[in-house]
């Protein structure tokens, strides 16, 4: 073996290891399974070898984004958090995992990126605010249009827009997913027997967030605090597996009030305003150009438009060239 | 010794204005006043036109002005010089390439000059290469911008090009056309066409979005304008909600058309929106399906206007306006193709295009219909604003009437008649008309509507139109 | 229509007995029809047929325009329309006509599972094969797509839904997947559903539900459809439950009828 496999995940937040659901299912896999991965985790996509999270560099340098083409790769490279699973169990999982992108993602992908108030007071502020700049103000924007892209193209609906009729047809099957999930876990501690699976990483990859963000619109949220089980399942794997993002989120609550903390962030705000400050005045100054550019050329617009009734000159003047 | 006429002031009722006029006022009195003399003795005098001068011209042809200027040179005397110069700078403004033309008629000088030559010179200002504007409009539940894009004498020989681009909050359409006229006859000309158009239509729950190409052809025969025309349109017809009658839903999807046009039309009327006096009549078919395409039908329709002015200034005005349109073939019509009658600018008292064949509240169209109305149009009561603003408002008093059925073609034309005989749709009242520019009208009238069938929406008392054909 | 309205429709579909002018649309059986949309109206003539519906079958060529949510195929059941299996079973339940309320709450998860586990591989799949697979779409589904069309509105329609197909595609991440990985996820797909049927006669004992007329009618539809390559049907026939799953569910359901 040369290097050892890299994985390269968006930062954590919310007491979680990652905000991404992509990222946590691929998070969970590795330590279900085991798997020796070196952590890489960062908000800067383009920094990954494949330009999106998560990516897994392998020995190999072979470079995979999906999730699962990543957890058949650890597999086969004999950390299997599936081994213990009989056939029927294993098309049971599947059968989940099926039911959850159906069902699931798309309400996941409307209540994080498309619903306006949680994109913008939420979805758009963590990733402005954790994307380095200048790219901070282009690619929150960029990721929201291609998640509507993606939910319109699962939908089949080409004008598809926010709205309540939608919402709650998103939410009506997303319930029902996390319903049916539910029932199916009882009262196990995990999906099948005593340790968890590709399944229970999936499961928690894509209801953590729901649970631990703090979204103003917080439908799913509620309806999964009703599930008891559920919400005590993924809990659970936060504190088994991943103990130290869940101390994290704990103490991140009440660091920020000491004085001490916002000193220790005042070097970079110091420079994004500085920044900040160049850019506004040099956005001014263009604006002002293009505005008296503007104007000046719609002058020459409208001078152009006037369609004047063409009439003579008066006498005196060709009198004048004539006698000339 | 020069003696120059000038022919705007003479003949253009054009009134003058601008800065020039303001400028030289004086220097036309005293100069024309001297010159009374001389202007007598040409009068009467045969005259020669020497040579004719286009000073100005940049980028357009002349082999093009040739055509327009060419009466000019056979002018026997000074008035004729006069007047058909006059009428040369009038073809050469139609043209729309100029901004300005002016006339300037010199004696003749040099060498070869004769003692009773002239020289007229037509001093041009050609249009910008380019010219643009832009508009918002708001319509029902719908605002659009709309930015249009203009290059007059493209190639030099009067070709116009012109691109419009509508972004709407719903839609966006947009049209690029060019335009080519015969040089030396205005009046013949070709249209080529290319554009997408979307419509929504409340009244049948259907949205339709067309892109098509066009080509026309028109040219003058005796008094008429003849227009040929064919068109290749891919339709997209889909509902408007997800309520629409199960009939809308039906005639959702795709569908090419591919038709042969011809219009004809004779229109001696004095103005278009308000006339005082002269006919119009307009014949028009189409037949689809020949040269491809889905939709196969023979579509005839008509429009016959006549007016006449009577005491004190009112116009009686009688109308007539009919349609057949023959499906070809096995399929049935498409309601796109279909003709829709009722509303302000139709039969008034009724709601736009809401009446005949129906489905679950939404209209489908008939394939055969007829209307007619009269109106008495008379000035404003006590005249208010007469000779200038006054002038664009009428009141009128109207009467309209008609049907419109589908057919049933086994029954032969006997029953097509008595068919849209019955059942008739009529209406009266009186109101005010607005005459915007000399392309549109606006209608505020109150309505009774009588011969009302079952499943027509009617609109009882005011109304509001606005519109460009009015019945 | 308001959801108040919807709420209130539907209850006053539930009142209405199932009527006897049904209606099922889909595109033109012989000329027309691809794989998936076949496999759907079959999905759906099968579970009304399990529920003893009666339903008339009419083809369209704009049947993918008239369908409300622009998927095949939809019902036309008295003024109401209704596409799609998932709202269609919903639509019989509340007239009083359901196949798996005999299933606890564990069955009736596993059921939705699996249904999603079909839609979400075996129709992307086929999805794929159709428009992602050069030779296929080239030979079999533009022209197919296009055919009730006269030129060249045919193929532009025809290039607009391959090019929505690949987009779709892309954005659930199967863009990058070879044919023969697709090959591989239908295969593990009918591992899991030959794994969950066992030697059951339907998915759950006796009685068959809506999870079998949905895997009936995608997995008979591969089986007796022909395409470029014969791939596809040779990886369900490796399966042998499933194949003796297809010739009970036709038998029971559309040959004595047929005779």
């Amino acid at each position: 073996m040369a290097a050892p496999a890299e994985l390269f995940c968006w930062e954590g937040d919310w007491g979680l290891p990652s905000v991404s659901t992509d990222c946590l299912v691929v998070l969970a896999y590795a330590q279900f399974a085991g798997a020796p991965l070196k952590l890489r985790r960062t908000s800067s996509p383009w920094r990954s070898p494949s330009g999106c999270l998560p990516a897994l560099r392998t020995e190999q340098r072979e470079t995979l984004s999906r999730p699962a083409d990543i957890i058949i790769h650890l597999r086969k490279q004999k950390y299997n958090a599936d081994f213990d699973l009989s056939a029927k169990e294993g098309a049971d999982s599947l059968a989940f995992i099926s039911l959850m992108e159906e069902k699931l993602v798309p309400a996941l992908i409307y209540a994080f990126w498309i619903e306006p108030k949680n994109y913008v007071d939420v979805t758009r502020r963590w990733y402005a605010e954790h994307m380095p700049f200048p790219l901070n103000f282009f690619m929150p924007g960029r990721m929201q249009r291609q998640q509507l892209e993606k939910l319109r193209l699962l939908r089949g609906d080409e004008t598809l827009e926010a709205g309540d009729e939608l919402e709650k047809e998103l939410f009506r099957d997303a319930a029902e997913c996390m319903n049916l999930l539910s029932q199916r876990l009882g009262s196990h501690k995990f999906f099948f027997g005593d340790s968890p699976s590709s399944l229970d990483a999936y499961v928690f990859g894509h209801l953590a967030p729901v649970l631990k963000s703090r979204l103003p619109n917080s439908k799913l949220q509620q309806h999964l605090k009703t599930l008891d089980n559920l919400s005590g399942f993924c809990c659970n794997i936060l504190l088994l597996y991943f103990p130290r993002d869940g101390r994290d989120a704990s103490s991140q609550k009440t660091a920020p009030q000491p004085d001490g903390g916002a000193d220790f962030d005042h070097v970079p705000h110091k420079r994004r305003k500085q920044f900040l400050s160049a850019l506004v005045a040099l956005g001014a100054m263009l604006s002002y150009a293009l505005l008296t550019g503007m104007v000046s050329i719609q002058h020459v617009q409208q001078g152009a438009l006037e369609d004047e009734p063409a009439h003579l000159q008066p006498l005196g003047e060709h009198e004048d060239e004539g006698d000339g | 010794n020069g003696t120059v006429i000038p022919i705007g002031q003479s003949l253009d009722p054009l009134p003058m204005h601008g800065p020039e006029l303001g400028l030289q006022a004086d220097d036309i009195e005293a100069p024309g006043i001297e010159q009374d003399p001389k202007q007598e003795v040409l009068e009467n005098k045969n005259v020669v036109v020497q040579r004719v001068h286009i000073d100005g011209l940049g980028r357009t042809k002349e082999d093009l002005l040739t055509y327009e200027i060419a009466e000019v040179f056979r002018a026997k005397n000074l008035i004729d010089v006069m007047r058909k110069s006059h009428e040369a700078r009038q073809k050469l403004l139609r043209l729309g390439i100029f901004r300005k033309v002016e006339v300037v008629i010199d004696t003749s000088r040099g060498e070869d000059a004769l003692p009773n030559g002239l020289d007229v010179t037509f001093e041009v200002t050609e249009l910008r290469r380019m010219t643009g504007s832009y508009n918002t409009m708001v319509g029902n539940n719908e605002g659009s911008m709309v930015l249009g894009l203009k290059l007059p004498n493209v190639l030099g020989r009067a070709e116009k090009m012109t691109f419009q681009f509508s972004y709407g909050t719903k839609e966006t359409s947009y049209g690029l056309s060019f335009f080519k006229p015969q040089p030396g006859h205005f009046e013949r000309n070709i249209t080529l066409n290319v554009y997408k158009v979307t419509g929504q239509f409340p009244w049948s729950s259907l949205r339709e979005t067309d892109r098509g190409i066009s080509a026309e052809l028109s040219f003058p025969v005796w008094k008429t304008s003849q227009t040929l025309k064919w068109e290749g349109v891919w339709r997209e017809l889909g509902c408007l909600a997800r309520t629409a009658s199960f009939a809308v839903r039906e005639e959702s999807g795709h569908s090419l058309k591919s038709s042969l046009s011809h219009a004809m039309v004779i229109d001696t009327r004095n103005s278009s929106i308000l006339p005082r006096r002269g006919g119009l009549l307009k014949i028009h078919q189409e037949l689809a399906g020949y040269t491809g395409g889905d939709a196969s039908f023979l579509k005839e329709d008509f429009e016959i206007q006549l007016n006449k002015t009577l005491f004190w200034d009112s116009v009686l005005s009688a109308s007539l306006w009919g349609g057949l349109l023959l499906p070809i073939g096995e399929k049935p019509t498409s309601i796109a193709d279909r003709f829709y009658l009722g509303g302000p600018t139709s039969i008034r008292g009724f709601s736009m295009y809401s009446m005949g064949p129906q489905s679950e509240g939404d209209y489908l169209g008939g394939e055969a219909y007829w209307a007619g109305g009269v109106h008495l149009y008379t000035p404003l009561p006590f005249r208010p604003g007469r000779g200038g603003f006054g002038d664009l408002f009428r009141t009128h008093f109207f009467l309209n009437a008609g049907n419109l059925c589908n057919l049933n073609y086994g029954e032969g034309p006997q029953a097509h008649l008595k068919k849209l005989a019955e059942c008739l749709r009529w209406s009266y009242g009186l109101g005010i008309v607005l005459r915007l520019g000399n392309i549109a009208r606006l209608e505020l009238n109150y309505c009774i509507p009588m011969g009302v069938q079952s499943g027509d929406r009617i609109c009882d008392g005011v109304q509001f139109g606005a519109g460009i054909r009015f019945l | 229509m308001s959801l108040a309205a919807e709420a209130f429709v539907s209850q006053m579909a539930a009142a209405e007995p199932w009527p006897e002018n049904a209606t099922l649309y889909q595109p033109l059986k012989e000329d027309q029809i691809l794989l998936s949309d076949c496999a759907s109206s079959l999905a759906v003539q099968a579970y009304l047929r399990m529920c003893g519906l009666p339903v008339q079958v009419v083809c369209r060529a704009n049947a993918e325009y008239m369908s409300p949510s622009g998927k095949i195929p939809f019902i036309h059941v008295g003024n109401q329309v209704v596409s799609e299996l998932g709202p269609i079973v919903q639509f019989t339940r509340a007239k009083g006509h359901s196949l798996s309320d005999g299933l606890d709450d564990v069955q009736r998860a596993e059921m939705k599972a699996y249904m999603e586990l079909v839609n979400n591989m075996l129709l992307t799949a086929e999805l794929y094969i159709q428009w992602c697979d050069d030779a296929t779409a080239a030979e079999i589904s533009r022209p197919r797509y296009g055919s009730p069309y006269s030129w060249p509105l045919g193929s532009i329609l025809a290039y607009q839904k391959k090019w929505e197909v690949r987009r779709k595609m892309n954005a659930i991440g199967w863009g990058g997947k070879s044919l023969e990985q697709v090959y591989e996820d239908v295969s593990q797909c009918c591992q899991a559903l030959s794994q969950r049927l066992g030697t059951q006669p339907y998915f759950f004992n006796k009685q068959p539900t809506e999870l079998d007329a949905l895997v009936f009618g995608h997995l008979f539809t591969i089986l007796t459809t022909r395409l470029t390559s014969s791939e596809l049907a040779e990886r369900i026939k490796s399966f042998s439950n499933l194949l003796s799953f297809c010739r009970r569910i036709e038998q029971t359901y559309f040959e004595d009828r047929s005779s």
